[in-house]
């Protein structure tokens, strides 16, 4: 008797774990499964249904049909470029911003005395507070190609430029680079110097103990212990560069001409400028495969599950 | 995004003709027996309040005709504006917005986009409206309804005309040296087809030269119809005659974007002119830093007069001021200019048709359709209106009638304004360098046969 009763306790401990068990799961995993169905899973349906149809300007589908995947392989002239823009683009703002600008703030900010360093980082995240419409409208005033631009000001007055430059159409390219830049570095310098706030102290102590200088400590204890967060932002970041484009439509609209359309944009002005929602939707399938193998590349090549598995910083 | 301003409207009506705030009380009547709610679908435009304004005053005199009549309807019109930056981007919208089943019942759109509509069934036909109610639409000019006929029929009315030109800062050409028989000579040297599209260039380049003005040529930095004007000049029709389809031909669309390639390669039209903001364009324009703004006659009861001062009487104006036709690309060619009407049209699914034809007939009333023309310098619709002293003191509206001799329409192709569209992004690289002119005329007709139906390439 007294065994049966130890049984059914033990069943109901059982039972009452595996209902714990579905419990936690609907808490800790429903929220975030709800959301990725809401806007992932359900989007990408619609999109790839929207894609088989001729849904134009007046949003009606009179066929279901394949030929907005015909014109993506035969008949869009534009995509190369585009693609191609695409890529100097995200590879540009990672490598040179993103990453390495967020690098060099991140050492910078942590190797002067505490207030100053909190004082820049402090501004450096100004663009990234400032509604994205109020940064433009800042960029728009310093770059405007007459002798009012608060560059052209500069330019002309203090270094004697006798024209004024017109950056927008000189160098537009540069300019979305640069735009977006000044913004995606904050993330990395955050991160980055969170990851070397936690490097212990008295590894630079024995460093310099062993006589290495200020470059031999971040070449052989800082960097090292980046290597994490470095490979975390670059996938971050490469995926957010390649499907946001509102900085650009908001900067050049795309232009002059397609020279700074990204294909996130080349989409948008595609499906909402020109009403070709099939076309777009099309179009935009490319990105969501784009993304998920970027970020299936990244995580390989990053060897990310490594990174997930246990804290890596403190081991050093 | 869009705001209900009917009250605004009104208000803006009834101060702009000279009215008060009591006609309000015809628009929104207290206890109508039956009333219709009608809703009305307008660009925030500031060229032009009045279209919808009108239309909130002519319900006042509907309902009066309903009342004298012993019917128990009543109108009551609700203004739905919606902030597209132009008529092209307001039109695609409202296509939308039929295409989910919110659509108005009456709507103000720019004359190319009303076959769009009408291609999807969105819109009212109206000759047989038209036929039955000769009170209201009899005397509108006959020219004017062509822009308002998709190949089955009509099915729009026409708001209002315009003309489009170059306009020119004489006071710079005297500074640049031309004497004033030459530069008084220019708009019928222009209209005898002996001034030219490439002299035009060349005078903006002495002007430049010769003065201190930083620009020669300039025009609207986004899409639009005024640079259609330049491809007309060159023989673009677009249309082909045959099938009414869609018509690109290489050489003459090479030989239009060669004109604008031409301007920059001198340093007349400037390599940014589609990056920069259209007030910073005319500011330019009117304070003596450019020598042509290509631009259209609204602009100066717009603009001109009110923001730049520039005087409004018409000694005044022409003593420094100027307008010439779109030039002939060659001697002895055809000069041209481009009237782009706005015109009313009734949602195929208009909660009462009949009512909202006569309220948009009452809209178009001489006495409304003049408070528009003179309030924002556009041509009139009807010849009645020449008579009111109003519109004959407003001398910009008879001096602008001179070019009605030699104006075109934009054509009534339902793609024309993807057309349009493509034409653009074509034009903007030929600005900034990115295409020559043969390439551009590629790269249109690449993107119009790739996305656009029935184009046919010459």
């Amino acid at each position: 008797m007294a065994a049966t009763n130890e049984l059914t306790i033990e069943r109901r401990g059982h039972t009452r774990s595996a209902a714990r068990r579905r419990a936690n799961f609907v808490i800790f995993l429903g929220p975030a499964i709800v959301l990725t169905v809401l806007f992932f899973v359900i989007p990408v349906l619609i999109d790839i249904a929207v894609s088989f149809t001729d849904l134009s300007r007046s949003l009606r589908i009179t066929k279901f049909t394949t030929e907005q995947y015909q014109r993506i392989f035969q008949g869009d002239r534009r995509l190369p470029q585009v693609i191609g823009l695409t890529f100097i683009y995200v590879f540009g703002t990672l490598a040179i911003f993103n990453v390495s600008f967020g690098l060099v703030l991140a050492l910078a900010t942590t190797s002067i005395n505490k207030a100053a360093g909190g004082f820049f980082r402090g501004v450096w995240l100004l663009p990234r507070m400032s509604p994205s419409v109020l940064y433009i409208l800042l960029w728009l005033w310093a770059i405007n190609p007459s002798e009012v631009g608060l560059l052209n000001q500069v330019l002309m007055h203090a270094f004697g430029l006798s024209k004024p430059l017109d950056l927008m159409t000189a160098a537009p390219i540069a300019l979305i680079i640069i735009a977006n830049g000044f913004i995606g570095a904050s993330l990395g310098m955050i991160i980055f110097t969170a990851a070397i706030r936690g490097i212990p102290e008295h590894l630079f102590h024995a460093a310099r103990v062993d006589g290495a200088g200020t470059l031999a400590q971040i070449r052989f204890i800082t960097l090292p212990a980046l290597r994490w967060p470095i490979s975390f932002v670059t996938i971050y970041q490469t995926l957010s560069l390649l499907v946001s484009f509102e900085y650009i439509l908001l900067l050049t609209k795309g232009g002059p001409f397609y020279d700074t359309t990204v294909y996130a944009l080349y989409v948008y002005r595609r499906a909402f400028e020109s009403g070709q929602y099939g076309y777009g939707a099309a179009l935009a399938l490319f990105l969501i495969v784009i993304g998920v193998a970027v970020a299936l590349l990244g995580w390989r090549f990053f060897d990310m599950e490594r990174l997930l598995q246990r804290p890596r910083i403190e081991v050093l | 995004m869009l705001r209900w301003t009917s009250t605004t409207v009104a208000l803006l009506a009834a101060a702009l003709a000279g009215g008060s705030a009591g006609t309000l009380v015809g628009v929104m009547p207290a206890l109508a027996q039956n009333t219709i709610k009608l809703e009305l679908w307008s660009r925030q435009d500031p060229s032009g309040p009045l279209r919808a304004g009108n239309v909130v005053k002519a319900a006042e005199r509907l309902n009066k005709e309903l009342a004298a009549a012993g019917s128990g309807k009543r109108v009551e019109i609700a203004v739905r504006e919606s902030p597209a930056p132009g008529f092209d981007d307001d039109a695609l919208q409202l296509l939308k917005v039929f295409g989910i089943g919110h659509g108005p019942d009456m709507f103000i759109a720019a004359h190319e986009w009303i076959c769009a509509f009408q291609t999807d069934g969105l819109v009212l036909k109206l000759d047989d409206y038209i036929a039955k109610y000769p009170q209201y639409f009899g005397t509108i000019f006959p020219s004017l309804w062509e822009s308002t006929k998709c190949p089955d029929g009509i099915y729009g009315i026409p708001q209002d005309a315009e003309a489009r030109m170059f306009f020119y800062d004489k006071k710079l050409l005297r500074t640049a040296g031309y004497d004033d028989a030459f530069i008084e000579a220019m708009p019928k040297r222009t209209l005898s087809g002996d001034l030219t599209m490439d002299e035009l260039i060349d005078i903006a380049k002495q002007a430049m030269d010769k003065t201190k003005a930083q620009y020669g040529i300039l025009h609207r930095p986004n899409k639009g119809p005024d640079y259609i004007m330049v491809f007309q000049s060159y023989g673009n029709g677009f249309v082909d005659p045959k099938t009414g389809h869609l018509l690109l031909e290489r050489d003459k669309l090479a030989a239009a974007f060669g004109w604008f390639e031409r301007g920059v390669k001198e340093g007349v039209i400037p390599a940014n002119n589609t990056a920069m903001e259209f007030d910073a364009l005319r500011k330019q324009f009117y304070a003596g830093n450019a020598v042509f703004w290509m631009y259209g006659i609204w602009d100066l009861g717009t603009y001109a007069f009110p923001t730049y001062g520039l005087p409004s009487d018409e000694a005044g104006f022409f003593a420094d001021w100027g307008w010439i036709a779109a030039p002939a690309p060659k001697k002895g060619g055809a000069p041209g200019s481009l009237t782009h009407p706005i015109i009313y049209a009734v949602a195929a699914r208009a909660a009462d048709p009949d009512l909202a034809v006569r309220l948009l007939g009452h809209a178009s009333a001489a006495d409304l359709n003049t408070d528009h023309a003179v309030t924002t310098t556009h041509l009139g619709i009807q010849p009645e209106q020449l008579e009111d002293p109003r519109y004959a003191k407003a001398w910009p509206l008879a001096r602008a009638t001179e070019l009605l001799k030699i104006t075109r329409f934009l054509p009534n192709n339902p793609q024309f304004g993807d057309l349009n569209g493509i034409i653009f992004r074509a034009l903007q690289g030929v600005e900034t360098g990115r295409l020559s002119a043969n390439e551009a005329a590629d790269f249109v007709i690449d993107e119009a046969t790739a996305s656009l139906k029935d184009v046919v390439v010459k």
